[in-house]
């Protein structure tokens, strides 16, 4: 059995999670300028270049940073897996991705086939070497738990939307998108969203939701079968959507219907919590569970009308639910690192969790976020709307940097000033 | 009987429920989670010393493991511990700001520490001792917190 994830010593450096979560507000400052740019006739196509790109900086640059970054930091704790050589896979896959995305935008807005190859092999390479290391690092896990499994079958899923990513890049590349192009591109956005994305939250929740919480447990069917029943609906839906094009509403169906039970799931155990304390990540809960469900709704919806909503579809759920999540998850987790990664270290006065995120800034930046995303949805009818919703989606990411900054700046002051070591919290025990 | 992980988780969750209780108080007033709160930290105390004086000491004679996975958790009980004596601190000082910064490192900290019990170390410790359970686990039970 591995004991790695149980000594601060051998736990994942700080700079690990730290690098992907403080890129990745800044990704989301760069998709919100070119949105506030964008023309809206151009974004109501998903298949056009600017959604793409746009689509790209959030999905590669916001989620895949957050949730790698989360990753390292969860798999020694909650699985007690360790990825191997992590300070390099970490440092090198987020500079493969940084500039595979980074290429990937300029090749696709001025069709340069030197930077789509660029991006071509950094993102391949980036991705596939985070991917295969954590999924090596699972592979040895004993305590096979609800959580492992849904990281597990999460990262499978991430490992076939990359295959299937870089087959669509290579398209670009060659310049020719044939009829197939369009096909493996529905089906590496469905399971990037609900195969990779949305495994990883739902297992995650299992876990995180009674725990720190104290909300009541989920029940053993939802833990044993809920990730497989989803895998399969997925499963299913791409057999249909691959052969038997007019059924595959029952797939979409199936899907649906799982995340719009665990939409609600979520909502009802936040009224069942035992833990009064409603902060900043409560809210982002409620909200997720909130756009998870219209979303869901609107999925299916959107099939009786020639998939015309299937952008708003997209901005509720990777929007609304999946971005609020993360964002969520950063308020707890990046101030915890520094306190933990600190008091390891010896410090023990330093500022606690609450201390190191000014919460009303926090309450700014959700409210923000939650004025963009509702924006965005409207700017489907009303265009006008779009350039007011990018602004403020750009002021909500610069308030989130600076917000999950604050703590790290907390951390290196204090590592560098290296103030005497200060025992008076283990004398009030001693008194 | 509950084996030793069961015993040992199901008395996690007792002092979640019961820190949660404290929280609830001193959301209306902080002056009166004064009870609930030691009540919470004599728990916890009395769940470190179930480890410390009678599990980890098994586990350890039983494998040999002294600097191990026991001796990383007692040095995230002491980290608990110091952050009680201060969440107690910041009652008497009707610091409300502080306590909940407190109860908010302390609740993080102590549920990383759970998983990480909970996922490994007491699978471990069920695994090596499943003969001794019954003894260890009723041992624990009438332990006398010193």
């Amino acid at each position: 059995m591995n004991f790695t994830g149980l000594s601060t010593d051998q736990a994942p450096p700080i700079s690990a999670p730290l690098r992907f979560f403080l890129t990745a507000p800044i990704f989301g400052i760069v998709a919100g300028v070119l949105l506030f740019f964008s023309d809206v006739d151009l974004l109501v196509s998903r298949y056009s270049v600017e959604t793409i790109v746009i689509t790209h900086i959030m999905t590669i640059g916001f989620f895949s940073f957050v949730m790698f970054g989360a990753l390292t930091q969860m798999l020694p704790v909650l699985a007690g897996a360790k990825i191997a050589k992590i300070k390099f896979i970490a440092r090198h896959s987020h500079e493969l991705l940084v500039l595979g995305l980074v290429m990937m935008i300029l090749g696709l807005y001025q069709s340069s086939q030197i930077y789509e190859i660029v991006a071509f092999v950094s993102l391949g390479s980036g991705f596939l070497m985070m991917i295969i290391s954590i999924l090596i690092a699972i592979k040895n896990v004993e305590n096979i738990t609800a959580t492992v499994k849904g990281m597990a079958v999460s990262i499978s899923f991430a490992f076939i939307v990359v295959l299937m990513g870089l087959f669509l890049l290579f398209s670009y590349i060659k310049g020719e998108t044939t009829q197939l192009h369009y096909a493996i591109a529905n089906i590496h956005s469905v399971m990037a969203i609900f195969g990779f994305a949305g495994i990883l939250i739902i297992g995650v929740a299992f876990q995180v939701l009674p725990m720190f919480y104290v909300a009541p447990k989920f029940k053993s069917f939802c833990k044993k079968y809920v990730i497989l029943l989803i895998s399969a609906g997925l499963f299913i839906w791409l057999g249909l959507n691959l052969f038997y094009e007019e059924y595959s509403l029952f797939g979409k169906l199936w899907i649906a219907l799982f995340y719009w039970a665990f939409a609600t799931t979520v909502w009802i155990k936040f009224n069942r919590r035992k833990r009064p304390v409603s902060d900043i990540t409560v809210w982002y809960w409620r909200a997720a569970s909130i756009f998870l469900t219209l979303g869901s709704f609107l999925w299916i919806f959107d099939e009786f009308f020639k998939h015309e909503y299937i952008v708003m579809v997209a901005i509720l759920i990777g929007g609304g639910f999946i971005l609020s999540i993360l964002v969520g998850m950063l308020y707890k987790i990046v101030p915890f690192l520094v306190w933990f990664h600190l008091n390891a270290m010896g410090y023990m006065s330093i500022p606690t969790i609450n201390e190191m995120i000014n919460k009303k800034i926090a309450k700014v930046q959700f409210s923000f976020l939650m004025l963009s995303i509702v924006g965005f949805v409207f700017s489907f009818y009303m265009p006008y709307l779009l350039e007011i919703s990018a602004v403020s989606f750009v002021v909500s990411m610069a308030l989130l940097e600076y917000n999950i900054l604050a703590p790290v700046l907390i951390y290196l002051k204090t590592k560098k000033t290296k103030p005497d070591f200060d025992m008076s919290a283990f004398n009030i025990q001693e008194k | 009987m509950s084996t030793i992980k069961e015993y040992l988780t199901n008395d996690h969750r007792k002092c979640d429920d019961l820190f949660a209780e404290m929280e609830s108080k001193a959301s209306s007033s902080l002056q009166s989670a004064k009870e609930s709160c030691q009540k919470f930290i004599n728990e916890t105390e009395r769940h470190f010393q179930m480890e410390e004086r009678v599990m980890f000491l098994e586990f350890e004679t039983k494998t040999g493991m002294t600097q191990g996975p026991t001796a990383m958790m007692r040095q995230e009980h002491l980290q608990m511990r110091a952050l009680m004596g201060q969440l107690l601190e910041s009652i008497e000082n009707s610091d409300t700001d502080k306590f909940f910064g407190l109860s908010e490192t302390l609740m993080i900290l102590m549920q990383q520490h759970n998983m990480k019990e909970e996922q490994m170390l007491y699978s471990m410790a069920q695994q090596h001792l499943s003969a001794e359970s019954d003894r260890v686990v009723s041992m624990m039970e009438s332990l006398i917190v010193e």
